[in-house]
């Protein structure tokens, strides 16, 4: 039993790394530029694909492909910013409807330049930390939760202690007051694309060799981080990722000790009954309902 | 730690007032007609079936192998109908493995393209399809036997008796390696999983080998199957049964298998692009992985028994055309144009009703693995599955290949009830679907 629960455990790190870094870029756009992005599953999508093309298909270096894929999705979140999100600043729905059909054109060009089919990744390395016969890290695994250690606490420093992280943090809580300060909201707005999007990408290029590659790969990831946002609390980075850890646990374990459909009803009555309890989610403020 | 993010004039109820709308995203259809190269009026036939998305794979490769099984058909002179030879051409409709969609692409196939035969995965899709069965008297084909039922009696399933001869490869297992005695079970919760897992539940009992513990059903969302495994794994089984997983699935499974140190018997119903698997493991843990499709260079598929044309030939086609896409179906759906084809020829007609009296007239069928009986009242409620003999595949040497051809009617007159009666406790009977 101890041996299932160290393994259990493990498996539960891994999924908390990976949906952290997806829902933290998701907070971080919503929070500075107050649009809810639905194509942040397909930037993930595409921080796969970009493994898929230069990893798989060009036998290019894993790690310089997730650097390469990083800067990659943040660009295209920079596109999105630019030629959407921007100029439709003042119209919020404006913005959600048009991530949606940006949504559905990255899966049609993703669709016509690799076709639909499940999309063929090797193996970065076959390498095991073996703890015992039962419990086993691989170190394909490891390179995830590392990476989601790293580039949270780089986002932390970032925001703590550079004069652009202040600017963002002032933008998302008082944009007039940010203005009036010489603190750009377009810029601010550009700053959190290409990191949140960039945070999608990431995530995805570095557990394509682990996930199923496909134009639709972003739709599940997506639910998650939602769920994970909302349990938080829309708008708390330090919710979304405490919100990943718990939301990673539960159905880690749920899965683990009764059955994988029932860690999803578990996962949406986890969301329903922080809407009741606290609707504002767990580290959500009054004032932002 | 982290500042709170939330933009004036974004609130969390709009946040969560959009957040809804993002169920029922879909993607976009696709119609691919085929190259005709004989001459006369075209006969159409209808492809409906999922083309992008998750289960692509059961429906892609389908409809790359009726083009080839076309060109053939219409290079030799095309389809004779009472004197006069007739080209054949496909309507495909991307249904993305959705009712709705399905309903949609069987009312168009029908009214705006004129087709005489729609071949269908079935599964998910045919609810939606039924009505328009119903309503046209069209002839439809399913790969899945248990989409039949004795209300509608033009929908048959004459190539694939999925998932009855997953009972092929447990019964070969026990046979061959009698010394693995358990089995653990995962598949996701859906049509394709579900009457599966009693087939697999039936022919393990059967077999005598025991289940250490209630298949796990999982949600077909998954992506991460780590917690499966080390859930299915803790039991130390001899056997780890995949079911009839999609190949997204079966992928990830075997590499979590392999990651978290299995060494027992793997048995799936598919293995499809199982040289990927063979990357992401080895050739020593894919040893002895039993499936049930084969590739169609098999030299065994050479019998005399064996009603496919041309297989290895079909196969070597194939796979110029669609390098490393060969997979469960590629040959399925053409194996369905050749029992109606020749059904077509023999009834004078193309019309729905002619040519499926002409299929069922004598009660057998030249199914693509041998003569085979038109079959199922007792399960299905009505005799429109054509069942024979199934091949059992084994990879050997990174290289699948033919153990042996199984009967499954053989194997139902002996275990029939056991079949039933794990049917019926997952309601997969088809008076309780």
């Amino acid at each position: 039993m101890i041996e299932l629960l160290a393994q259990t455990g493990l498996n539960a790190i891994y999924a908390a790394a990976y949906l952290s870094l997806v829902a933290v870029g998701l907070v971080l756009i919503f929070g500075v530029m107050g649009v809810i992005n639905f194509a942040h599953g397909e930037l993930f999508m595409l921080g796969a694909y970009a493994v898929v093309a230069l990893y798989s298909g060009a036998n290019m270096p894993f790690l310089l492909v997730a650097a390469i894929g990083l800067v990659f999705v943040g660009c295209v979140g920079l596109l999105m910013e630019v030629s959407m999100f921007g100029p439709l600043r003042d119209n919020p729905l404006g913005g959600l409807v048009a991530s949606i059909g940006f949504l559905l054109m990255l899966q049609a060009l993703v669709s016509m330049g690799f076709g639909v089919r499940m999309e063929h990744v090797p193996p970065v390395t076959q390498s095991v930390i073996e703890f015992s016969d039962k419990v086993r890290l691989p170190v394909q695994r490891l390179f995830v939760i590392l990476a989601a250690v790293v580039f949270l606490a780089l986002l932390w420093l970032f925001l703590k202690r550079t004069r652009f992280g202040w600017a963002l943090r002032a933008s998302a809580q008082d944009p007039e007051a940010a203005a009036l300060q010489g603190i750009s909201a377009r810029q601010a707005s550009m700053i959190a694309m290409f990191i949140g999007a960039s945070l999608a990408g990431i995530a995805g290029a570095l557990t394509a060799p682990l996930n199923s590659v496909n134009p639709h790969m972003g739709h599940a990831v997506i639910v998650a981080a939602f769920i994970v946002i909302i349990v938080g609390g829309v708008g708390s980075l330090e919710g979304a990722v405490f919100a990943a850890v718990a939301y990673a646990v539960i159905h880690t374990v749920v899965t683990t000790f009764w059955d994988g459909v029932i860690a999803d009803i578990v996962g949406l009555s986890l969301m329903l009954l922080v809407l009741i309890v606290k609707p504002t989610g767990l580290f959500g403020t009054a004032d932002r309902a | 730690m982290f500042a709170n993010f939330t933009a004036g004039g974004t609130t969390r109820r709009k946040f969560l007032k959009s957040a809804s709308a993002l169920a029922g995203l879909g993607v976009l259809g696709a119609q691919l007609p085929t190259r005709v190269a004989a001459a006369g009026e075209p006969i159409r036939i209808g492809f409906l079936a999922p083309l992008t998305g998750p289960v692509a794979a059961w429906g892609k490769p389908g409809l790359d192998g009726c083009q080839i099984w076309a060109e053939w058909i219409n290079d030799a002179g095309g389809i004779s109908i009472g004197g006069e030879s007739h080209p054949v051409e496909f309507v495909s409709y991307d249904n993305e493995y959705d009712a709705g969609k399905a309903r949609t692409g069987a009312t168009k196939l029908i009214r705006d393209d004129g087709v005489k035969f729609i071949m269908m995965l079935g599964g998910d899709t045919w609810p939606g399809a039924q009505p328009v069965a119903d309503r046209t008297g069209m002839l439809f084909s399913t790969l899945l036997p248990s989409d039949l039922g004795p209300d509608t009696t033009t929908l048959i399933a004459p190539a694939e008796v999925h998932p009855i001869y997953n009972v092929t490869g447990v019964e070969w297992l026990a046979e061959n390696r009698p010394e693995l005695k358990t089995a653990v079970m995962c598949a996701q919760d859906d049509a394709l999983g579900l009457p599966s897992v009693a087939t697999y539940l039936a022919a393990f009992e059967a077999a005598g080998i025991s289940m250490l513990e209630d298949p796990l059903l999982f949600d077909p969302a998954t992506t991460d199957f780590a917690p499966v495994v080390t859930k299915l794994l803790a039991d130390d089984p001899d056997i780890f049964c995949l079911d009839t997983a999609y190949a997204d699935y079966v992928h990830p499974i075997t590499e979590q298998l392999f990651q978290q140190g299995y060494g027992g018997q793997i048995i799936s119903c598919t293995a499809d692009f199982y040289e990927q698997m063979i990357e992401k493991t080895s050739v020593e843990f894919m040893e002895g992985f039993v499936f049930q499709f084969p590739d169609f260079d098999d030299p065994a598929l050479n019998a005399d028994f064996i009603n496919f044309r041309d297989p290895n030939r079909f196969y070597e086609v194939y796979n110029e055309r669609h390098p490393g896409e060969w997979g469960a179906v590629s040959w399925e759906y053409a194996s369905i144009m050749d029992l109606w084809k020749e059904a077509a020829e023999s009834a004078g007609s193309v019309e729905p009703d002619a040519v499926l009296a002409a299929m069922t007239a004598d009660g057998t069928g030249a199914h693509a693995f041998g003569t085979a009986d038109w079959w199922g009242k007792d399960l299905f409620g009505i005799d429109n599955a054509l069942v024979g003999n199934w091949p059992v595949v084994a990879i050997e040497g990174g290289k699948a290949t033919i153990k042996e051809f199984k009967s499954i009617p053989d194997w139902y007159d002996k275990h029939g009830e056991l079949l039933k009666k794990h049917m019926a406790a997952y309601n997969q009977m088809w008076d309780q679907r």
